[in-house]
């Protein structure tokens, strides 16, 4: 009774309201924290663990960067130099503002904090090497298990001694005593420091050591691999020249960011310096370009030249559809905005092509854009008196049929029906979304620029598009990824007669992956989708990002 | 005279400056490129309904209308393309009903929507509210590690998905028998959304806005966060709870590409699939079958969207704008 109320007495103190707090906080994300750990974090590190490995349905051998090979020839060695100086240059900057901040504080103890941060810095990566020595081993229980008489003894059984096997016990001691370690110390100094500056300390410091730790040993892992690669290379009586065009294309990039940054400057220099900078701007454009063009094209022969033509397709498809769902669905959003009736039915028409599923809505598109004679889409040509066309079943690129230039060959013509299909279905998302945006606009402004005289074009241009920038670039974003991720309308509207002229990038992977059962080599092609993926958002961030208005 | 500008009737003037001719033109511009959206956006659903009626020469040869409303396409499509199939046994003596089955691609889908749905919104309220009322060690930390997972295409989470997915059944299996599958059965197919950060966020996003007031009430008569959550916030809380069901409806009826993956039979492969299957396994196969399948599958979603339009479009925009 008395421990009731003792209990009770403590939860009703300040610290004990906190606690409970916490708890109940806790307690309410588990669920959601632990699939999301297990559905959306995990899976990335899983991922590229797996992209190493030959692995079909099961862990099979180590292989290092083979499958990246396999997917980008040289240039998969060379993006993971890029990685693993990325790491480098990450740890540079981040010790800097360690370095900046140990200055800054002048605390006793310093080194001790340091030491600590160190320790549990070398303990997580303890565990995520314990963690991955594991995991093949896990993932292998269901196999060992299989036909046998299925029980939970079993399989539990089965789980504790994975935890046991070599090279997995060995690493999970080591992590135990890292640990221990860590939390030995970083305990210690902590009480000697107090919480707020010692913790801020500790923790830039194991990011620091986590950080510099993995870029060298990425950075180990790719120089071990490509001198194997060009060893291997020798022993077959060639040369392999990924030295060279490692230096060689990381030049280019580099002239043309320079181009970039020096343009940047020059626009906005004073006149008399202004020409040196810009033609210095274009010259480096041109080497970095040449440099570009003569050594990327030979460092991708080995590579994949479906996964290739997925990346060619993917490009091909964003730069056709969004421009012009974008144009057209700020068109539409413009019109509406105007004072007119029936807003609401409008709105609501332009949003059906969207909402509606995509599989149903690619069939109908299958049909009207049938290669037959009478199908709707060559009915509507021959009205206006073209040729029938073979539309779906077309390999011949659009410039080919137009009688352009090869270089000038563009899509074929089933992925241009595809491209007809995604801008019919996003204009009305577009339409609303711009619409929203619009309406976001203050009214006071058209009113202060009509006063001022400005006529309609002006006021969009000064006003409209400027405000509405954000929404612009929000809506671009979303569309170039919705390329990347497009599946369903692919999948129905490709014909075995195209071949690979319609699979985006993320098409082959499925395939790849449905086909062949080919995990390691697919995930390592989605790696590679999601870098350019990432590096596109990036850069996208910064260069439209810097003309965003944001009001 | 200034005054006078500033007006609200001056500016309710200014747009249409008067009954003029020439404004007339451009008004009926307006109405004439919006109503030609109107016809590209619909034209092609117009044109599947009036197809999947027709005879398949019909079809064939783009008969705008059909001669005559074929009503048997639909019954056709739906046992062929086994979209559904409901068994009824009778007592033959006294006309009973003895046992009831229900089974097809509409059922299955059905199934896993209300699953996913039901799921998810047990899932991620109680994290939203977590998140936006409560105060815990890490909170901006876990909440920047959540929205960062919406970044991650769906491409690279596929492969160890479908591991994981793999080795969870293996485990599931050994503890609940062969009902505990999860490759080729319901798990596989809800549970991956039920974390959805998107959801997490919609609700974060309201439960910011419920006033302090109420929980400072809620706490002086005694009610701790459980209880104002369930008594106070939820009630409150209709129109994105709407949003995310109508959300989640789309995403489940519309999904493609994983069910592809993790199911190998009809058990409990979805509409997506089964109508993909239907229509890409015959080809040039009976057009006028294949609409009916499609305006079939069309027609739900549909449906939902005139009733809970607001949820639809609201929803989509405001998430938009605000992500």
């Amino acid at each position: 009774m008395d421990r009731l109320i003792a209990a009770n007495y403590m939860l009703n103190t300040r610290r004990g309201r906190i606690f409970i707090e916490n708890l109940t906080a806790y307690i309410f994300l588990a669920p959601a924290g632990c699939l999301i750990l297990l559905f959306g974090l995990f899976p990335v590190a899983f991922a590229f663990f797996v992209s190493l490995h030959r692995w079909r349905r099961f862990p099979d051998e180590y292989v290092g960067l083979a499958n990246y090979e396999k997917a980008l020839g040289n240039l998969g060695y060379i993006l993971f130099f890029w990685l693993a100086l990325i790491g480098c240059a990450a740890t540079l900057m981040l010790s800097r503002r360690l370095l900046r901040r140990l200055r800054e504080t002048k605390l006793d103890g310093q080194a001790a904090a340091l030491l600590a941060g160190i320790v549990s810095g070398y303990a997580v990566l303890l565990a995520i090497d314990w963690f991955f020595k594991l995991i093949p081993v896990i993932m292998l229980i269901p196999r060992q298990v299989r036909g046998r008489n299925t029980s939970l003894a079993l399989f539990m059984e089965k789980f504790g001694e994975s935890f046991l096997s070599p090279g997995v016990y060995e690493a999970g001691s080591l992590l135990i005593v890292g640990l221990l370690a860590a939390i030995v110390i970083v305990s210690v100094v902590l009480r000697r420091l107090g919480a707020g500056v010692g913790g801020e300390v500790i923790v830039l410091s194991a990011i620091v050591t986590a950080l510099l730790l993995a870029s060298v040993f990425l950075l180990r892992l790719t120089i071990h691999e490509t001198e194997l690669a060009i060893a291997e290379a020798r022993g077959a009586g060639e040369s392999l020249p990924i030295w060279s065009q490692l230096v060689f294309i990381s030049a280019g990039i580099a002239l043309i960011a320079g181009a970039y940054v020096i343009f940047q400057r020059g626009i906005k220099a004073l006149e008399n310096r202004r020409f040196a900078l810009l033609s210095l701007s274009g010259l480096s454009l041109a080497v970095g370009g040449y440099l570009l063009m003569a050594e990327a094209p030979a460092a991708l022969t080995a590579g994949d030249d479906d996964l290739l033509q997925g990346f060619w397709v993917t490009i091909m498809y964003a730069s056709g559809t969004v421009p012009v769902q974008l144009t057209i669905g700020l068109l539409l959003a413009y019109l509406l905005f105007q004072p007119i009736r029936f807003r609401a039915f409008f709105r609501m028409v332009y949003f059906i092509p969207y909402i509606t599923p995509f599989v149903a809505t690619s069939i109908v598109f299958r049909i009207i854009f049938d290669a037959g004679q009478y199908a709707p889409a060559n009915r509507m040509l021959t009205l206006v008196g073209i040729e029938p066309q073979r539309w779906i079943l077309e390999r011949t690129t659009l410039g080919n049929l137009l009688g352009l230039p090869d270089f000038l060959a563009g899509p074929a013509l089933a992925l241009v029906v595809i491209m007809i299909y995604s801008t019919w279905t996003y204009i009305g998302y577009d339409a609303v979304i711009f619409l929203a945006g619009l309406g976001n606009i203050p009214g006071e402004l058209y009113e202060a620029a009509r006063i001022d005289g400005a006529s309609g074009w002006r006021i969009f241009r000064h006003i409209t598009l400027p405000l509405l920038s954000p929404t612009v670039f929000f809506l671009s974003l979303v569309a170039i990824i919705g390329t990347f991720q497009a599946f369903t309308q692919i999948w129905i509207l490709r014909t075995g007669a195209v071949g690979n002229k319609v699979n985006t990038a993320s098409v082959y992977i499925f395939d790849e992956l449905q086909n062949s059962n080919r995990y390691g080599y697919a995930s390592s092609m989605a790696f590679v989708l999601f870098a350019l993926i990432l590096l596109l958002t990036l850069f996208q961030n910064r260069i439209m990002g810097r003309r965003v208005f944001y009001g | 005279m200034a005054s006078a500008e500033f007006s609200p009737l001056g500016r309710q003037k200014a747009p249409t400056e008067g009954p003029s001719k020439p404004l007339d033109w451009r008004r009926l511009a307006i109405y004439a490129v919006l109503f030609a959206g109107v016809l590209i956006a619909v034209g092609p659903f117009l044109w599947m309904i009036s197809a999947s009626f027709m005879t398949l020469s019909e079809v064939n040869l783009t008969r705008l209308l059909p001669e005559k409303l074929l009503w048997e396409n639909y019954a056709t499509a739906l046992r062929r393309a086994n979209f559904l199939d409901i068994e009824l046994v009778t007592d033959p003596s006294s006309g009973v009903l003895q046992s009831f089955g229900v089974s097809g691609y509409i059922w299955n889908s059905v199934r896993i929507t209300l699953i996913t749905v039901v799921g998810s919104l047990l899932v991620c309220i109680p994290a939203a509210y977590a998140f936006a009322r409560m105060k815990f060690i890490g909170r901006n930390f876990i909440f920047a590690l959540f929205l960062s997972t919406m970044m991650i295409p769906g491409i690279v989470m596929l492969i160890p998905h479908l591991l994981t997915v793999i080795w969870l059944g293996r485990l599931s299996e050994s503890i609940f028998g062969p009902a505990g599958a999860w490759f080729n059965n319901w798990p596989a197919l809800t549970i991956p959304f039920f974390a959805s950060v998107f959801n997490i966020f919609l609700l974060r996003q309201f439960f910011l806005q419920i006033p302090d007031d109420l929980w400072e009430a809620a706490r002086i008569d005694g009610a701790g966060h459980p209880r104002f959550l369930i008594s106070v916030v939820l009630p409150l809380s209709k129109a994105p709870i709407m949003t995310i069901v109508t959300l989640g409806f789309i995403g489940s009826w519309n999904a493609l590409m994983w069910p592809l993956l993790v199911t190998i039979n009809d058990d409990w492969r979805p509409i997506a699939v089964g109508l993909s299957n239907f229509v890409t396994a015959d080809t040039p196969g009976d057009l006028n079958l294949q609409m009916a399948a499609s305006v079939i599958t069309v027609m739900p979603i549909l449906v939902l969207y005139f009733i809970a339009q607001k949820q639809f479009t609201e929803g989509i925009a405001q998430t938009g704008i605000k992500s």
